[in-house]
């Protein structure tokens, strides 16, 4: 088993690999855009246009979630920086060096997500605190604005950010079982965007059991001060997607220690 | 030393290493000699942990590769030197590793500066020559300063200054008492780098020993010029010789002497203009060895060739 200062090497070398790519850096610019630009275009427009909202609107409004928005957007971005700091080890054939140089495989795996756990973790709640402070800005005085102070509050922008690392981990784990690029990022765009339709398509009582264990709805919630109705709370959607990603880095997890990493098959 | 015992490897359907056991030795440049295909590469991919056996096992030092806590402070390998990430520079994929076995940062300018791409560290791998990626991979091989050395097909891309240069980089790492494991499909490569060959063909261990040994134990042939070439060769025939090549410039013979030839010339009263006897290449003996186990040979083998 691996020793602590062993581990240490292996993650410090893949955080060096991590910043030394184009993809991962700009992965992290078109999350800070998506996020605080989007988040600064919602609530500019919910602004502008709040004297027109109906009176139902209003009174279901909620400041946190509508500044969070971006973020939802902003999931495919960190999906492709998952995916890419391990599907381009595959398609660039580097994963042979590097399994060369850490040829124990645990701890390879361990190493990449704990630098892809803290990087998305630092960019997850700095770009979420950012669009929330922001946008109460551009509310302020015109539409109710919420406050940081607030326990749940604090609670959904800190979620909103763990959504996107999470996310970000669950990239980086399909990257592994399918070692490429395309087709783990399609893959990806698929749980987020397609599943949901299918969901559409089942009878409304099933649809209500089915739509609300999908991704993007359990993101909904983690950021949602109070949770929409027929979905999970804050804590139990955090922990459904933490089930899901355990899930999927444990397969990949399997499947990568018995497979060949040397041939190109 | 590296040690293969009863190494096998299969591919769903194809045997790629077939029950392979041999040792390489330290202080000599050991060949691994094969035609595309033999297995030579999935050899060393198991050796390195990157391929796992499907019977025997390939160890390092006396431990299986993946056991080991800081594997390139004693193998260093260059298997592929495209098998690195295109957008990164040379110097953060050499830090990289450097820093994944802590090897101090100091020593990837050393290794930048002895393979001679120091001017071009700075510049992402995607924009390198096949002979700089090589020279790259050789920088990663002796980052650790390992003791034992593994290349694949290392000459692959090199121009001849390169090729010369890698010749006498192998040979001093021999002589400083590490182990070079040096694989190629050419034996005319082998024959000026290697000391030691092992021969494969088909994923099976054909022969192995030094290059002398090698050739010494292989057939020779004779080529005659006489004035009737074509009692010549009936003569060599009904002596359970066998003629190679017959053509106006004289017979290539095999299976006798240049002795036993010019005796039979004589004894039948033939003139004779030349007798050579005809040392088998380091290239004929590869040929003989490893015909049949060439996964994809041309139907029939060129006669001047070869």
């Amino acid at each position: 088993m691996a020793s602590d200062s062993t581990l240490m090497a292996s993650t410090r070398a893949e955080w060096i690999k991590f910043r030394t790519v184009r993809s991962s850096v700009m992965g992290v610019a078109v999350t800070v855009l998506l996020t605080i630009g989007l988040g600064v275009l919602i609530t500019t427009l919910v602004r502008t246009h709040w004297d027109q909202l109906s009176p139902l609107r209003v009174a279901t409004f909620d400041p946190v979630s509508s500044s969070l928005r971006g973020s939802l957007f902003a999931q495919f971005a960190v999906g492709v920086i998952g995916t890419l700091f391990i599907t381009s080890e595959y398609t660039s054939g580097s994963i042979r060096t590097t399994l060369t140089a850490v040829p124990n495989r645990i701890r390879l795996i361990v190493s990449k997500c704990i630098v892809l756990f803290i990087t998305t973790l630092i960019l997850g709640e700095f770009v979420c605190f950012a669009a929330f402070l922001i946008g109460q800005r551009i509310y302020l005085g015109v539409v109710p604005t919420a406050s940081i102070a607030n326990g749940t509050v604090l609670r959904s922008v800190i979620l909103a950010g763990l959504y996107l690392t999470l996310l970000a981990l669950f990239a980086f784990a399909l990257g592994l079982i399918l070692r490429q690029s395309a087709a783990a990022i399609s893959v990806f765009v698929s749980v987020l965007l397609i599943v949901p339709i299918i969901g559409f398509f089942f009878p409304q009582n099933w649809q209500n059991d089915f739509m609300r264990f999908e991704p993007s709805s359990l993101g909904v919630s983690m950021e949602s001060p109070f949770a929409p109705s027929n979905t999970f709370g804050a804590w139990s959607a955090t922990f459904v997607l933490l089930a899901y990603v355990v899930a999927t880095l444990a397969i990949a997890f399997v499947l990568f220690q018995r497979r060949d990493a040397g041939s190109n098959q | 030393m590296i040690k293969i015992d009863h190494l096998t490897k299969r591919y769903s359907d194809t045997l790629a290493v077939d029950d392979l056991d041999f040792e390489v030795k330290p202080g000599v440049v050991t060949g691994f000699l094969g035609p595309n295909g033999s297995g030579k590469s999935t050899t060393m991919r198991i050796i390195l942990g990157l391929d796992h056996a499907t019977k025997g096992q390939a160890t390092v030092n006396g431990t299986r590769y993946a056991e080991l806590r800081d594997p390139l402070r004693e193998v260093g390998a260059l298997l592929d030197a495209k098998a690195v990430h295109p957008g990164r520079t040379a110097r953060n994929h050499l830090r990289a590793l450097a820093a994944s076995n802590q090897i101090k940062k100091s020593r990837v300018d050393e290794v930048l500066d002895f393979v001679g791409i120091s001017s071009v560290a700075n510049k992402k791998v995607g924009t390198y020559s096949l002979g700089m990626s090589q020279r790259l991979g050789i920088a990663g091989a002796l980052l650790g300063d390992p003791g034992i050395l593994l290349f694949d097909e290392p000459v692959n891309g090199l121009d001849p200054e390169g090729i010369k240069w890698i010749r006498e980089f192998f040979r001093a790492l021999a002589n400083e008492g590490r182990t070079v494991f040096v694989s190629s499909h050419l034996m005319s490569e082998m024959a000026v780098s290697a000391d030691e060959i092992i021969v494969i063909g088909r994923g099976r261990f054909i022969t192995s020993g030094s290059v002398d040994d090698l050739t010494k134990n292989a057939e020779g042939t004779v080529l005659a010029r006489a004035s009737d070439h074509g009692k010549l060769a009936a003569l060599v025939v009904s002596h359970h010789g066998v003629v190679h090549d017959a053509s106006d410039d004289g017979l290539t013979i095999g299976g006798l002497t240049s002795d036993q030839v010019g005796q039979l010339a004589f004894d039948a009263g033939l003139t004779v203009f030349e007798l050579t006897p005809q040392r088998a290449s380091l290239e004929e003996v590869f040929m003989d060895l490893t015909a049949g186990a060439v996964e994809y040979g041309s139907q029939k083998r060129d006669p001047a060739g070869g």
